[in-house]
């Protein structure tokens, strides 16, 4: 939620957000899927189609989804703090991306 | 060996169906792949397959484009569920009563207590994963006749085997019967599956499934009137009928299937599960036949000199016991050799079509 946030009102592509992540579609796609389900991100098809190829499917965070984030966002931030006061090995662990970080 | 070559025949066949369920053959391998697996996704995920479909044309590198296809096929075997609790629900129950199920056999058929842990958790897996694709389309009246034949014949299979395991408890127990057990578990509810599955190949009609159920019906009639007007020789002539019946039901559905719909890739399932919804019929057949005989005899010279070292402690166990393996192995090989023969009479299902058309009175007019 985080690469979405970044630039909120930006469409985004859902191969690009594989690659900024470094996620497989195989998990990309179902983490976006849910987000949709929960009414966090919305969905749109390109408008500005190029001849010979399907129009693509673009994504970007709902106000509900933006505000998820934002408080996402908080959440991991304080817990990072508190984590590098502590153990380095646990601030390494929240690293990796999860649901939060699409 | 032959397990590496039922493999190559599989990848091989999987292969061809994904080029034939794919008409307009646009693409690549990744592209045809992607397509396929979209378009097995629930109906309220088709925007999503869209998506991904659309998305691959922007990638390039075959390596690239081959691991978004493997991310895809991952997608439309295991979409998110909508309603999770009742995925979660589902697959509970289902270990529940794979669990059930299990400590039953144990105690009254022990040499079946694995196939049973398998199947109950094959099956409980299988209801978790269509669990969680909802929203599925109701079903027409061919396609819950066309369940209720695969769940009969499923239910007939492992009854028969229970039995023979309670009333033979020796027939069920020898060094091979851990692999046994899970082989028999996975191909039946492999066959479960496959019938159940929604035609993806070109028939949006059920013209194919009625051709399969028809077909596969009349053979198992065929088989359970040799069985029961014949008791006595059933035993010996059942065998010899089996798989030329099998084989002209499944010509009959394949031909028809494929005329009737003018598609080949139709005419292919139909030949299929034609296969699929008759072969735990002459399963259940067969093998009831053989129960019901009073005496056992060994008959054939390799029999004679093997039992002796088999470890059986009865003929009975020996032979029940070599039929089920024989029965089961059947099972595994029929999908692929009748994959053949569902190809060859969809070409002349689509073959006869073609010439009916042209040498009809309003095209020669």
């Amino acid at each position: 939620m985080q690469a979405l946030a970044e630039d909120p009102d930006r469409w985004r592509y859902g191969y690009d957000l594989c690659t900024q992540l470094g996620l497989q579609p195989g998990s990309a796609y179902p983490i976006l899927i849910r987000l949709a389900d929960r009414g966090l991100l919305e969905t749109s098809w390109e408008t500005n189609q190029v001849p010979g190829r399907p129009a693509r499917h673009l994504y970007r965070l709902t106000g509900t989804g933006r505000a998820y984030a934002t408080s996402t966002a908080g959440a991991v931030t304080a817990g990072a703090v508190a984590a590098t006061t502590s153990t380095p090995a646990t601030a390494t662990r929240r690293s990796r991306p999860r649901l939060g970080s699409v | 060996m032959p397990v590496v070559v039922l493999l190559a025949v599989l990848v091989a066949a999987g292969l061809l169906l994904v080029r034939l369920g794919d008409g307009k053959g646009v693409g690549d391998v990744p592209a045809r792949v992607v397509t396929a697996a979209t378009h097995r996704l629930p109906a309220h995920r088709r925007e999503w397959g869209q998506a991904m479909v659309a998305e691959l044309a922007q990638i390039h590198g075959r390596v690239r484009r081959w691991r978004f296809a493997a991310g895809v096929l991952h997608v439309a075997l295991f979409p998110p569920p909508r309603h999770p609790r009742r995925v979660l629900a589902v697959a509970g129950i289902g270990l529940l009563v794979s669990a059930a199920a299990t400590v039953v056999a144990g105690v009254t058929v022990p040499g079946l207590s694995v196939f049973a842990a398998v199947l109950g958790l094959l099956l409980g897996g299988y209801a978790t994963i269509v669990a969680s694709r909802s929203q599925l389309p109701r079903p027409s009246m061919v396609r819950v006749i066309v369940a209720v034949v695969a769940l009969a014949g499923l239910v007939a299979a492992v009854a028969i085997v229970l039995r023979i395991g309670a009333v033979h408890p020796t027939a069920t127990v020898d060094h091979t019967h851990y692999v046994f057990s899970i082989l028999f578990a996975l191909i039946l509810t492999g066959y479960l599956a496959l019938a159940l599955t929604p035609p993806q190949l070109g028939d949006p009609t059920d013209t194919g499934l009625w051709w399969a159920l028809c077909a596969a019906l009349a053979a198992g009639a065929v088989w359970i009137s040799v069985a029961v007007t014949t008791p006595v020789d059933a035993e010996e002539i059942l065998p010899v009928l089996a798989q030329p019946v099998a084989a002209a039901a499944v010509l009959a559905a394949s031909i028809g299937a494929a005329a009737a719909t003018r598609s080949l890739p139709a005419g292919v399932r139909a030949g299929l599960l034609t296969a699929i919804l008759a072969a735990p019929i002459r399963f259940a057949v067969d093998l009831a036949g053989m129960l019901q005989l009073g005496t056992y005899a060994l008959t054939d010279p390799y029999d004679v000199s093997a039992y002796p070292h088999s470890g059986y402690p009865d003929v009975a166990s020996y032979l029940l016991s070599d039929r089920i393996g024989g029965d089961i192995a059947t099972l595994v090989m029929l999908p692929v050799t009748m994959l053949v023969l569902a190809l060859l009479g969809a070409a002349a299902g689509s073959g006869l079509r073609r010439w009916t058309a042209r040498h009809s009175p309003s095209s020669t007019a």
